[in-house]
């Protein structure tokens, strides 16, 4: 059976790694990463060598068969976000080694914490079972609460309280979502909702339900508030974490869900609302942004204005011609791994300019493109990938998507790609005018370690590449999709 | 202020009549779980349904379900370590309590022992034996036995990750035949439960019990939560 191994070692080998850093000493916890990232790379290849050679796979836990027992599901789309959060994780826990060093005591709680998160969002890439899902995000989300409180300072306990509160929220009602289709449908196996789930008022309901418990996890506008605290007062290498790959997990349970139920049963109505309320995130996640102050809280902001472009997915899929659903998919899946890139690029490397200027104002970066023109270079190539520019991935994506709204007749989104993509401008380039004048305070800035920098530029330098090579990852996110593409 | 009770009553009970449509208007599944959970019982290695579907038929759930728990306790410490004041010694050092306590503590013992056994053939098992063998520390806690042997923090540590690190290590063995995580060979299906179970009751009880240590003393009461000098203000 292809992927025996490896599929269960991309969950077990992170909780693993995450009892025995409990276990050793604190100076040896951060020494895990040079066993757990060899080896969770390795697994992370298998799986996808495995979908490369047998495509698409049902990985059936305990050996029993679904709905008895759970099945986890080995297809395109979830191991291009295994890929993903390896590659990003990866980078994170590299950059935190070195970060860390200077925070001592939250040091030696972030990496049992980083294994737990690890272990939560493979575990939900994989799930094919809507409770296990639930129980996926608990994992997931209590670890990166406990990542926000590290900072311990009353700023990151009461950040970290809201978003407990609100992950507890959304968590509460996707499970009475489940809880009401698995009463109607006596299932919680995907692939058994896909066959029997119907158009009635029980499954509206369960519907409004998850969808509003997910928006709420994924900080789509307006239930945002959460976001810019937690995502911009986190130790930084939590936020770049958070901002690129743990709101994607709810994202994607939503997408996922979206398409089981079918056409029959997700309304129009619903999504057009959705897309609505990307829109809404778009502009005022941009509007925000440029308006801040500090430089992690605007990286936050442009967080909660490029949620709302994967919003346009349901609106574009729902009722359309299926070569415009498909570009849909496509440029939707591309804009998330972009995004994950480009926003854990420009979280690290914001946190080096920090620590070269010492201070979180952004109008403290005065000049400080003639001490840091690295972090600042990759504080740009990754802003080119959120501003849309070619060609970069967030290129790629929104050329995709205005292709797929073109196609299904909705030019209104247009709009939305387009102005978002110059508010997206704009709050870059405020950071940039800021670092080319010369001012007063520029006697004196810290070299950041090197490690730092060079992380920051290979996830920019990723999130450009996977633009230009977009058809390869493409190809194995189409793969085994409900979309009729596998 | 008012307008916002009244927003809130309001969406309750929109989400109330929302939920009781939901219920009423509900269709009969034609899957029938319960039937395919009887059939498979004689390969689960238990005699309850409950414990079957926890441990056997969804136990990767549980796995997670006990991960769940250990993060809580991670972030519990985390916490605690930021603080920089050492837990108090709490409770009442009151010689009646402690003559109940010697009473109350091995008959709470048989319980959990007796909860953790009944759950092969009723209801019961690791989660609730676990709390009740918390609730025994809780109680010495609060009857001011010194419990200094909690107190070893890598002990601790191993204690809190034992049920997961069995449950995980036994998921992980079974594969060795070439078969799924998790598939546990039919004959000795029995007995890796109970392993299972024995571990995950003794760390399920150090987590709840670790989470009630952590918690500094004064939080119950926030009017105690301000420094002393603030209170002689």
């Amino acid at each position: 059976m292809i992927g025996l191994w490896s599929v269960p070692l991309l969950f077990a080998l992170p909780l693993a790694l995450g009892i025995l850093s409990l276990l050793v000493v604190p100076a040896w916890r951060p020494r895990l990463i040079f066993v757990g990232l060899p080896l969770l790379a390795a697994a992370s290849l298998d799986v996808l060598a495995g979908l490369a050679t047998a495509g698409p796979q049902v990985y059936r836990l305990g050996d029993w068969i679904a709905p008895l027992g759970i099945n986890l599901v080995v297809d395109g789309l979830a191991v291009g976000m295994i890929l993903m959060t390896t590659l990003v994780a990866t980078l994170c826990a590299l950059y935190a080694r070195v970060y860390l060093r200077d925070h001592p005591p939250a040091s030696s709680f972030f990496w049992p914490l980083l294994w737990f998160l690890w272990a939560g969002m493979n575990g939900i890439w994989l799930a094919e079972d809507i409770f296990n899902l639930y129980v996926g995000l608990e994992v997931m989300g209590l670890a990166a609460v406990g990542m926000v409180a590290l900072r311990a300072t009353p700023q990151a306990l009461a950040a970290a309280m809201r978003y407990l509160l609100a992950a507890l929220l959304g968590s509460l009602a996707y499970l009475l979502g489940v809880a009401l289709l698995y009463a109607a449908y006596g299932t919680l196996s995907m692939a058994g909702l896909h066959e029997a789930a119907t158009n009635n008022a029980t499954t509206q309901v369960a519907l409004a339900l998850i969808i509003l418990g997910l928006l709420l996890k994924t900080a789509l506008f307006p239930l945002h508030a959460w976001l810019p605290p937690a995502h911009g007062g986190a130790l930084t290498p939590v936020s770049a974490l958070l901002s690129a790959l743990v709101i994607k997990a709810s994202f994607y349970i939503l997408l996922r869900l979206w398409l089981v139920l079918g056409p029959e049963v997700t309304p129009e109505l619903t999504a057009q609302l959705l897309g609505v309320l990307g829109a809404g995130a778009v502009f005022y996640g941009g509007w925000m942004a440029w308006r801040q102050h500090h430089l992690k809280q605007l990286v936050a902001y442009s967080t909660v204005a490029q949620i709302g472009y994967l919003f346009l997915f349901f609106p574009l899929v729902t009722n359309t011609s299926p070569e415009a659903a498909r570009l849909a998919w496509d440029g939707t899946l591309m804009m998330l791994v972009a995004h994950a890139l480009a926003k854990a690029a420009l979280f690290l490397s914001a946190g080096n300019l920090i620590l070269a200027v010492g201070s979180p104002q952004i109008s403290h970066l005065v000049g400080i493109s003639r001490f840091r023109p690295m972090s600042l270079f990759s504080f740009g190539l990754a802003g080119v990938s959120l501003m849309g520019l070619p060609p970069s991935g967030g290129f790629t994506a929104k050329w995709l998507l205005l292709h797929s709204a073109i196609l299904s007749g909705q030019w209104w989104w247009l709009i939305v790609l387009f102005l978002g993509g110059l508010l997206s401008a704009a709050y870059i380039f405020k950071v940039f005018r800021m670092s080319f004048r010369e001012g007063p305070q520029i006697d004196r800035s810290v070299t950041p370690p090197l490690t730092l920098d060079v992380v920051a530029l290979v996830l920019a330098a990723s999130a450009i590449l996977i633009g230009l090579f977009a058809h390869l990852p493409l190809h194995w996110l189409r793969m085994g999709s409900v979309l009729g593409m596998g | 202020m008012i307008l916002r009770i009244v927003l809130a009553g309001l969406l309750c009970l929109g989400v109330t009549v929302a939920l009781g449509w939901a219920v009423l208007e509900r269709p009969m599944p034609v899957e029938n779980l319960p039937e395919r959970v009887a059939s498979a019982m004689p390969e689960s290695g238990v005699e309850h349904p409950i414990t079957a579907v926890l441990l056997n038929f969804r136990s990767y759930d549980t796995l997670l379900e006990i991960a769940v728990l250990l993060v809580a306790v991670v972030v519990a410490l985390a916490l605690r370590e930021a603080q920089p004041d050492q837990p108090e010694q709490m409770g009442l050092d009151n010689p009646l309590l402690r003559a109940v306590m010697a009473w109350l503590l091995p008959l709470i013992l048989v319980v959990a022992g007796f909860l953790l056994w009944a759950g092969s053939y009723q209801p019961g098992g690791a989660f609730q034996a676990g709390s009740v063998l918390a609730a025994a520390g809780v109680l010495l806690r609060l009857a001011g036995v010194t419990t200094n042997w909690l107190d070893n923090a890598l002990l601790m540590r191993a204690g809190l990750a034992l049920g997961l690190l069995t449950f995980l290590g036994i998921g992980l063995l079974v594969m060795l035949p070439g078969v799924p995580f998790l598939t546990y060979p039919a004959a000795h299906a029995g007995t890796l439960i109970l392993v299972i179970e024995l571990t995950l009751t003794l760390s399920i009880g150090l987590t709840l019990l670790s989470l009630f240590r952590l918690t500094p003393p004064y939080a119950d009461d926030p009017d105690d939560a301000r420094p002393q000098e603030d209170r002689n203000l």
